[in-house]
């Protein structure tokens, strides 16, 4: 691609040497266009840290070359990458107003007070820190410190922003605003941003690509909607989307016409064969343990379906989440309307063919995803 | 099982009420929400009912008796803490054999009780573990078998999944209001989530600044909230408001947005000629392929989704901005210029100056009678 | 990064070597004054070239003290005893009083409990011979001079303090949260106090008690008028040296070796604990 912007070719970052050593980044490659924004995401461990620590030039590179709008990053100090970097542990300056700290690296470019006031009130307003800006970190809340350092990073002019769990902290009621203006604001200045988030929710709401993190390995980088509809395994399957995917083991059996799965307690799925591609029977057929995989929004109501019986169903104003047991497990259900069920009360459910993924047990690795899933 | 009182409890550190003149009461093997933002009152409130801490003012009876100068330990109350707060020097059997070493149980019969609750939370297999070996969610799941050991009538439970991750929290979710069932208790439970509120309270109490602002059932909090701050606290995305003013003409109550009428029924009809803010969920919003009769054009800013919505920020033409909520896989714009219609069934109306909503909630209303 | 130049390690050593041969020197001396004979010793120039001997240890150890004038009858090792016993004696009472007013003050806050930690805190500030003169004139009346009581209650100055500001703020930091837990679950306070605070506390009271030991074993000026020849501590004893004579150098470095060898001891072993200890109550305290 003619416009990579930030180059990551085969990675690796091993602390310590000898039996101590810790591999913690595994052969990442990555290319993020500019004007893209991008989140690593992962639980803790999984090497996003490391790798944005490598980006910013905290830690060294011990495999592999990085590189940002043209230039190799490897041996270049963190001040000459032209990188502005949000903290997790927010990193104010005490001594400054919030003000201060968020014109603090304005001041040593070539933009005139006047010009720095106004980038910097214009930040302030859209992260709603206008009536604090007089005032010190110390004396403003967790929220309002991590919205200043995240206004202190977002108003340089850098050829890549890192925001670290940029939004962990702030009041639930400003999330959802703050993440539409900030979205809002990083395109509409052109900024490059990598996101670095353990919260999925996060990384779908804000980011156009999701790399997917665990054991150091990266396991997918996708766009949310290809993540979520086509994951590559049954890790980012499980770990992407809230409720997570349902999921039980199966195995295959097929007839003349028709593709068994026989979960738990003798309930059985049977499909036409017709419902599935050749390829995937005979992969799903060759492995006998699969796994299925249902997104709960995809679980459909029908009166001739599965019966499962209602264990709890939680209104939670604009969506119902309906917990039900089917073959011994859990598996629950997304609707947007309120749903009457009660506790003990039986519904009849589909698993639609067009909707449902198929992992390998073994490896996790994806077999198939259905056919009305985004291609 | 146990039934709970609080008479007009108050409780001040030096000159600052921390909990304002609380009254409520709580029937045997109800599970009621304390539902607020952090600083408002709730873990206060939770330790004046273990006895741990003493009010200043009012009374506290459990199951009819007033527990002036009851000392914690006699209380016979069960609490899980939102630090876990286990006792690092002990395993977790020890750990949850601490309510059942007083007393004179025998070995054996601590022993059954701990493998039997630990098997409830699925924690059997690491009750050899100091809390330092165990993983997050196994010393959440420890410090609530350790609140649940020895069955206590009335369980305390604050914010007990705070500190777990969003997976976790979404599977204790479901499993904790049966859990609690099973267990037959009467159960308090401190949240400053509105979804594990909702999901969990068969009553939710609203705390604020110290005070009760609403005590109700799900539904009445989300849709008749009484004040504009518990609209604000219950729903993500968060209800979008504007400042309107109250009007009426020959075909009823009306507010204007983006100089589109939108009707009230009769029953908002206080907030005529008064200064108010209109309430709109994200979810009443509606994107319209072109322009109706009643939609109003908008652009958008940028689409966010979450968890099986998608989340759309858009600006009105009056540049104020309004967040629109749809589930996940239905079509909707995505950048430019849109149209959206407004339920109007579903509009709240408040006074700009009280923040109170013009339409009482009357059956929360009575809700308060009773308790008071 | 963390990579650091071959000449900045050798500044570094040789940094180091010079901060452990300003503080370690004056021990070393001692210890080699110790096994020479006042005419070596009082050498000039002085040389560490001499036939180690022990006969100041001998002398110590039987009572005998040789000067060229006359033989001189000294007890050391019943100063020793002395000391060994007062300090042990008032770090535990330190200890039995200490912790639970440490516990009240962390848990408690009572009208003027601050004011009363303070002043405790402040006998440390004081100069013992402020209060040594009308102290001694009480102990006379009192009949408390030249005990072993007395003495140990007045080194509560020095041991009470140290250990209530230093297990204080290892009790603050122990969450109350885990302490509710333990009394929800039904046990009474001082099971509590017994059960969760005390264990937990654990490293904290052992560096407070290591450390007013050392302080106690250390002290000089309450034994010296307080106390007769038979109830002084080492510190003390070291002046029976100074006779008529002269000064007896030899045999005052082997009492030297011989009395800080315990509180080195300890000290060394328990280092970590000290330093943890130490930086605890300094940020709590």
């Amino acid at each position: 691609m003619s416009d990579v912007h930030l180059d990551i070719q085969q990675v690796d970052k091993i602390y310590g040497s000898g039996d101590a050593a810790v591999h913690a980044v595994k052969g990442l490659s990555m290319a993020v266009r500019k004007g893209e924004i991008t989140s690593l995401l992962g639980s803790s461990g999984c090497g996003k840290t490391s790798t944005l620590r490598m980006i910013a030039g905290f830690e060294s590179v011990s495999k592999g070359i990085i590189k940002l709008a043209g230039r190799e990053l490897n041996n270049l100090a963190p001040v000459k990458r032209n990188v502005a970097m949000a903290f997790e542990g927010y990193s104010l300056y005490p001594p400054l107003t919030i003000n201060d700290n968020i014109a603090f690296a304005l001041k040593a470019s070539k933009l005139n007070t006047k010009e720095i006031a106004s980038k910097v009130s214009e930040v302030a307003e859209m992260l709603e820190i206008t009536d604090i800006l007089g005032r010190y970190p110390s004396s403003v809340s967790g929220g309002q410190q991590q919205r200043a350092s995240l206004g202190r990073a977002l108003v340089r002019d850098a050829d890549l922003h890192l925001l670290d769990e940029p939004m962990g902290q702030l009041e639930p009621q400003l999330r959802a605003l703050l993440r539409g203006r900030i979205k809002h604001y990083i395109k509409e200045n052109g900024l490059t941003a990598i996101l670095v988030t353990h919260d999925q929710a996060e990384a779908n709401a804000l980011s156009d690509r999701i790399a997917v993190m665990e054991g150091g390995y990266l396991q997918q980088f996708e766009s949310p909607q290809k993540l979520k509809d086509h994951p590559a395994n049954l890790f980012t399957g499980t770990f992407v989307g809230e409720p997570p995917m349902n999921v039980f083991e199966a195995s295959v059996e097929r007839d003349s016409n028709s593709v068994r799965f026989e979960l738990d307690n003798d309930v059985c799925l049977t499909y036409d064969a017709a419902d599935f591609s050749t390829n995937v029977i005979q992969a799903a057929l060759s492995l006998k343990h699969v796994v299925i995989g249902v997104r709960p929004y995809a679980i459909k109501r029908t009166s001739n379906g599965i019966k499962a019986s209602v264990v709890a169903n939680h209104w939670l104003g604009d969506q119902s989440h309906i917990a039900a047991t089917l073959a011994g497990q859990s598996v629950i259900l997304v609707e947007h309307d309120r749903a009457p069920d009660k506790s003990g009360d039986e519904i009849y459910i589909k698993l639609d063919p067009d909707n449902i993924h198929l992992f390998d047990r073994e490896s996790g690795a994806a077999i198939s995803h259905g056919a009305e899933l985004a291609q | 099982m146990s039934t709970l009182e609080l008479r007009g409890v108050t409780k001040r550190y030096k000159k600052e009420t921390v909990v304002d003149n609380v009254s409520l009461t709580v029937a045997d093997g109800e599970t009621l929400v304390l539902f607020g933002p952090s600083g408002a009152g709730k873990t206060v409130l939770l330790r004046l009912i273990a006895g741990v801490v003493d009010p200043e003012e009012g009374h506290i009876f459990i199951d009819d008796e007033d527990m002036e100068g009851v000392e914690a330990e006699h209380r016979g109350v069960g609490m899980a803490f939102q630090n876990f707060a286990l006792f690092p020097h002990m395993n977790a059997f020890d750990n949850i054999a601490s309510p059942l070493t007083v007393g004179k149980r025998s070995r054996d019969e601590v022993k059954a009780g701990v493998e039997q609750v630990a098997k409830l939370l699925k924690i059997d297999h690491v009750l050899h573990h100091t809390p330092r070996e165990l993983s997050n969610g196994q010393k959440q799941r420890t410090s609530l078998a350790r609140a649940l050991a020895g069955s206590p009538p009335l369980l305390l439970l604050d914010d007990p999944l705070r500190n777990v991750d969003a997976k976790l929290r979404f599977e204790m979710r479901l499993e904790l209001p049966l859990l609690l069932e099973a267990q037959g208790a009467t159960v308090i439970y401190v949240t400053q989530d509105y979804k594990e509120a909702m999901a969990l309270g068969q009553r939710i109490a609203v705390l604020s600044e110290g005070k009760i602002e609403q005590i109700g059932t799900t539904e009445q909090i989300y849709l008749s909230p009484k004040t504009l701050d518990i609209a604000r606290l219950f729903g993500d995305p968060v209800i979008n408001l504007y400042d309107v003013k109250g009007k009426q003409d020959t075909d009823g109550v009306f507010v204007e947005l983006s100089q589109q009428r939108l009707s009230l029924d009769d029953s908002k009809a206080q907030c005529i000629d008064k200064d108010a803010v209109l309430g709109i969920r994200p979810e009443s919003i509606k994107f319209v392929p072109e322009n109706t009769a009643g939609s109003i054009p908008v652009v958008i800013e940028a689409e966010t989704p979450l968890n099986e919505k998608i989340v759309t920020l858009a600006l009105t033409e009056g540049g104020r901005e309004m967040l629109i909520s749809r589930p996940s896989g239905t079509a909707g714009p995505t950048a430019g210029k849109a149209f959206v219609t407004i339920d109007q069934s579903a509009l709240l109306i408040f006074d700009k100056a009280t923040g109170n909503n013009f339409v009482e909630s009357t059956k929360s209303d009575t809700d308060r009678e009773v308790a008071a | 990064m963390e990579y650091q130049s071959k000449l900045e390690t050798v500044l570094r050593g040789i940094a180091l070597l010079l901060v452990v041969v300003f503080f370690m020197f004056p021990i070393f001396w001692i210890f080699l004054m110790s096994l020479q004979t006042n005419e070596t010793i009082l050498r000039v120039p002085p040389s560490i070239n001499f036939e180690p001997t022990l006969s100041n240890y001998r002398a110590l150890i039987t009572g005998k003290l040789e000067t060229s004038a006359a033989s001189l009858e000294i007890n050391f090792l019943r100063n020793l005893w002395n000391s060994v016993f007062l300090s042990v004696a008032s770090v535990a009472l330190a200890l039995l009083l200490g912790v639970p007013a440490a516990y009240a003050f962390a848990r408690h806050k009572f009208k003027g409990s601050e004011d009363i930690a303070f002043t405790l805190l402040s006998f440390r500030f004081a100069p013992p011979l402020l209060v040594l003169l009308p102290l001694s004139l009480y102990f006379q009346k009192m009949g408390l001079a030249d005990t072993y009581l007395g003495l140990i209650w007045v080194y509560q100055l020095i041991c009470l303090p140290l250990i209530l500001w230093i297990v204080r703020g290892y009790f603050e930091d122990i969450s109350p949260d885990i302490e509710y837990a333990y009394r929800v679950a039904g046990h009474s306070w001082f099971s509590t106090f017994r059960k969760i605070a005390l264990p937990l506390a654990g490293p904290g009271i052992a560096a407070a008690g290591l450390l007013a030991f050392i302080f106690a074993w250390n002290n000089f000026i309450f034994a010296l008028v307080l106390a007769s020849a038979d109830k002084q501590p080492v510190t003390v004893g070291a002046l029976a040296f100074i006779t008529a004579s002269g000064i007896q150098y030899g045999q005052i470095a082997a009492a030297i070796v011989m009395s800080i060898a315990p509180t080195l001891a300890l000290a060394l072993y328990a280092q970590k604990y000290l330093v943890e200890g130490l930086s605890l109550g300094a940020v709590k305290g």
